[in-house]
C-alpha cells in the first residue's frame, strides 16, 4: 500500500514540477554528465596517464575513492531530501512506526545520487578491474564501492536526522572535518590519499578484514540513520523559542522601512531555514575559504578566483537571497491587504542583501590578507559586483518566485523546499558571466576587475530605480504570486 | 466606506465559485455573510481584499477601482486567517508593525491598544512568546486586535467567533457594535454562526453556491428564516 501511494506521489510530482523549458535545459544537462561519466569509465587511462603517467589506473582510482565519496556526500548533503516529511502523514495511521522507518529508508534508496555514480564505476570495473585481478576480487571491489554509495546516503539521511535536533553538532562536524582536510592537504600528508589506496587495495587483493570493515561501517549508517530518524518523529512540533524573543531595535523615524529591515533580520534569527542559509554562508566565507585560499593550486587562473571572490562576499545573496519573497509566502496577504508599499518592501530587502555583502566582505577580508593579498583588489571587485549587480540578478529570480516556505513548521536542516532546480540553474547567469569576463580579459585582469568594480558600484547608485523596477513586477505578478504560495503551501 | 461589486465573476476551470451580478454595501453597515462550506465566502472576501483577482466584473471602494487604486489598504483592516500574522513576531511587535502601516507611532499604537484592553489585555501578554508558539484561538484574537485597533474605516473579518472562548465572543461582539455606532465603520463579517452574525449585523447577505440567495435586513424572524433555509439545504444535499 505505501509502495504505490509513493509511486504515485512521485509520478504527482514530476507531472508538475517545472516547465517544458527547465526540463530541457535539466534534460541535456543530464544527458551530457552521464556522457562524461561514461567516457571517463570506458576510457580512465587516457585521463589517467595525463596526470600519473607511472601509476596503474586502478591504483589512481583507489586512492581517490574515500575523497570522491565524501564530495559526493556534500553534493548528496545539499540535494537530498530528507525521508521524515514523508513519513509525517502516515504517523496516525495503524502502521508500526519501525516499519515505516525501514520502508522509508529503503524507499529513499531511490535517489538520482545513488544511481548517477555507477555511470562511472560500472564501466571502470568492467574495463579494468575484472580484467587486472583474479575470480573473486573483482566482485569484492565493487561490492566495497556498492558499500561506500550506500553508507554516504544512509550517513546522509544520519546527519540531517540528528542535526534536526542537535545543529550544534553539525558545526562541529563541519569544523573538525575541515580544519583536518585543510592540515592533511596542507601539510601534505596525504593521510586520506593513503586510507583510502591502503582499503581498497587491500579488497582487490581479496583481503576479507578490510572488506569487514567497510561492511560493518556501513551497517553503522544505516543503523544510526534508523535510529534517529524513528527518534525524529517523535519530536516533531514547533518549540515554545523564548530565547530567541530579543527584539532588534530600529530608530523609529525610519518608519516602515525600518520595520522591513527588522522583520527581514528577525527572519533571519527566528527561524531554522533562513538561519542555516545565513550560517552556511558565513561558513563558506570562513572555512571553506581558508582552505581554497590556503591550499596551493587549489584554484586554477584568476578566473576561478573571481568564483571564489563572488561566493566570498555574495553567498548569503547567492543562497538566501533567491528565496527572498519566498520566505514571506505565509504572510505574503499580510502584507498585500496592509499600507505596505511594495518599494518600501523592496528597498528594505535590497539594503539586507547589500549590507550582507559589506558584512561578508569584512568577514572574509582578513583571510585574503593573510593568504593571498594579490587577490585583495578582487575581493574589493566583487564586493561592488556582489552588492550591485549580483543583488538585483537574485530579486529578479525572487520577486517571480511562486512557491511557498514553511520557514515556521520546518525543522529539517538544509531542507531545500521551496527551492527547486530552476534555482540551482541560476546560479549559471548570475555566476557566470563575471567568471566567462574575467576568462575573457585573462590577459588584461586589472583592467577586468575594474569594468566589473565600476558596473557594481553604478548599479549600487541605481539602487532607487532597480527599487521601482521590481516593484512595479511585483505589482504585476501579485495575484500570481499569492495564488502559487497559496497552492504550493497546501 | 461603500463598496460596489459589478458583474463579479470567479471561475475555477469549469467551475464557477462566484457570480454577483451587482451588490453594495453602505457606510456604516454591519454585514453578515453566511453560507454553507464552499458557498464561496472565502472567495469572496479574497476578492474584496485584492488578494484574488475575478475572472470578470470590478469591485469600487468608494468609487475606486480596487484592482488600481491601492488606498484602501490605509483605511481598511481584515483578518481572515493565520496567513494575516506574521508568525515569528512577538505580539507587541506584531502589532507595532500593523501601527506603523497606519502610520502610527509606537505611543499612539499603544494608546490605542489600551482601548481594546477589555478584548485582550496587552499589559498583560507575554512579550517574549512568538505568534506561532499562540493556541489558535489566542492566535485569532491578535488577528482580530489588529483589524481592529487602527479604527480602519473598512473592516473584514473571516469566522471571527470561531475558536474564540465565549467572554471573548461577547467582548468582540460589544466591540463591533460600538464601532459600527460610534465610529461608522463599515463592516463584513462571515461566519457559521447564525446566532452572532444576526444578533450584532443589521443585514445579512446569503450565498450559496457561488450566488447570493438573501440579501436581508435582520428582524425578528432572520435567524428562523436562516435556519429555514439552511435546514432545507442540508436535506437538499442529503438527498
Amino acid at each position: 500500500m505505501l509502495a504505490s501511494v509513493q509511486y504515485r506521489v512521485a509520478l504527482r510530482r514530476m507531472r508538475m514540477q517545472q516547465g517544458w523549458f527547465i526540463r530541457v535545459v535539466l534534460g541535456l544537462m543530464m544527458i551530457y554528465s552521464a556522457f562524461i561519466l561514461l567516457t571517463l569509465g570506458f576510457f580512465f587511462d587516457r585521463f589517467s596517464t595525463e596526470v600519473w603517467p607511472n601509476k596503474p589506473v586502478i591504483e589512481v582510482v583507489n586512492q581517490f575513492l574515500l575523497a570522491a565519496f565524501v564530495s559526493l556526500f556534500f553534493v548528496r548533503f545539499l540535494f537530498q531530501k530528507t525521508p521524515r516529511i514523508s513519513i509525517v502523514p502516515y504517523l496516525h495511521m495503524p502502521i508500526g512506526r519501525q516499519s515505516l522507518v525501514w520502508f522509508f529508508q529503503g524507499a529513499s534508496l531511490f535517489s538520482i545520487h545513488n544511481f548517477y555514480p555507477l555511470l562511472f564505476f560500472i564501466p571502470f570495473w568492467l574495463r579494468y578491474v575484472r580484467i587486472d585481478s583474479g575470480s573473486n576480487e573483482p566482485g569484492m571491489w565493487l561490492l566495497a564501492v556498492g558499500m561506500l554509495l550506500l553508507s554516504s546516503h544512509f550517513a546522509n539521511l544520519w546527519l540531517r536526522a540528528m542535526l534536526q535536533r542537535r545543529a550544534g553538532w553539525f558545526y562541529l562536524i563541519m569544523t573538525v572535518f575541515m580544519v583536518t582536510a585543510f592540515v592533511d592537504e596542507t601539510a601534505g600528508m596525504g593521510v586520506q590519499q593513503r586510507i583510502s589506496t591502503y582499503i581498497f587495495s587491500h579488497i582487490l587483493s581479496g583481503d576479507l578484514f578490510s572488506l569487514g570493515l567497510l561492511a560493518s561501517f556501513t551497517a553503522l549508517t544505516i543503523i544510526l540513520s534508523a535510529f534517529h530518524l524513528s527518534r525524529s518523529l517523535r519530536e516533531s512540533g514547533a518549540r515554545v523559542e523564548h530565547a530567541r524573543a530579543t527584539s532588534i531595535p530600529m530608530p523609529e523615524s525610519w518608519g516602515m522601512l525600518g520595520h522591513l529591515i527588522r522583520l527581514e533580520l528577525l527572519l533571519l534569527w527566528r527561524n531554522r531555514r533562513p538561519r542555516h542559509y545565513l550560517l552556511v554562508s558565513l561558513l563558506f566565507s570562513t572555512m571553506y575559504l581558508i582552505f581554497m585560499l590556503g591550499t596551493k593550486n587549489a584554484f586554477p587562473g584568476f578566473a576561478f578566483a573571481a568564483l571564489l571572490g563572488l561566493f566570498a562576499s555574495g553567498g548569503f545573496v547567492l543562497n538566501y537571497g533567491q528565496l527572498m519573497f519566498g520566505w514571506d509566502s505565509s504572510y505574503y496577504p499580510a502584507l498585500m491587504t496592509r499600507n505596505v508599499p511594495l518599494r518600501t518592501l523592496v528597498k528594505a530587502k535590497l539594503i539586507v542583501l547589500q549590507l550582507s555583502c559589506v558584512g561578508l566582505f569584512v568577514l572574509s577580508f582578513p583571510l585574503f590578507m593573510w593568504f593571498r593579498p594579490d587577490l585583495i583588489p578582487l575581493h574589493f571587485t566583487f564586493l561592488f559586483y556582489n552588492a550591485g549587480i549580483t543583488s538585483v540578478l537574485i530579486l529578479e529570480l525572487a520577486s517571480r518566485n511562486k512557491q511557498a516556505i514553511n520557514i515556521g513548521k520546518s525543522g529539517g536542516f538544509f531542507n531545500y523546499e521551496g527551492f527547486s532546480a530552476k534555482h540551482w540553474l541560476w546560479f549559471i547567469p548570475t555566476a557566470l558571466p563575471p567568471v566567462l569576463f574575467m576568462m575573457a580579459m585573462s590577459n588584461r585582469a586589472q583592467l577586468a576587475l575594474i569594468i566589473l568594480a565600476t558596473l557594481g558600484f553604478v548599479s549600487v547608485l541605481l539602487s532607487d530605480a532597480w527599487t521601482r523596477y521590481f516593484a512595479r513586477g511585483l505589482t504585476i505578478r501579485k495575484h500570481d504570486m499569492l495564488e502559487g504560495f497559496r497552492n504550493s503551501a497546501r | 466606506m461603500h463598496v460596489d461589486f459589478n458583474q463579479i465573476e470567479k471561475r475555477f476551470g469549469d467551475k464557477v465559485a462566484l457570480n454577483i451580478p451587482s451588490w453594495s454595501i453602505e457606510k456604516g453597515d454591519l454585514l453578515g455573510l453566511a453560507g454553507s462550506n464552499g458557498a464561496g465566502k472565502t472567495t469572496f472576501l479574497r476578492i474584496l481584499l485584492d488578494l484574488l483577482l475575478p475572472t470578470s466584473g470590478s469591485v469600487r471602494l468608494d468609487g475606486r477601482l480596487l484592482a488600481i487604486d491601492s488606498s484602501w489598504r490605509k483605511r481598511t483592516g481584515s483578518y481572515l486567517d493565520r496567513s494575516f500574522l506574521v508568525e515569528y513576531l512577538t505580539i507587541p511587535e506584531y502589532l507595532s508593525f500593523v501601527g506603523a502601516a497606519f502610520g502610527f507611532t509606537e505611543e499612539e499604537t499603544n494608546q490605542r491598544l489600551a482601548e481594546f484592553e477589555r478584548f485582550l489585555p496587552i499589559s498583560r501578554v507575554d512579550t517574549t512568546r512568538l505568534l506561532r508558539d499562540l493556541s489558535t484561538g489566542n492566535a485569532k484574537k491578535v488577528g482580530i486586535l489588529a483589524a481592529l485597533f487602527p479604527r480602519p474605516e473598512f473592516v473584514v473579518l473571516d469566522e471571527p467567533f470561531a475558536n474564540l472562548d465565549p467572554p471573548s465572543q461577547i467582548r468582540l461582539k460589544d466591540e463591533l457594535s460600538l464601532m459600527a455606532e460610534t465610529h461608522q465603520t463599515t463592516m463584513i463579517i462571515s461566519s457559521h454562526d447564525l446566532g452572532h452574525v444576526t444578533e450584532i449585523c443589521d443585514r445579512i447577505t446569503l450565498l450559496d453556491a457561488g450566488v447570493v440567495k438573501r440579501d436581508i435586513h435582520t428582524s425578528e424572524e432572520t435567524l428562523s428564516e436562516l435556519k429555514d433555509f439552511f435546514s432545507g439545504d442540508r436535506q437538499t444535499s442529503a438527498t
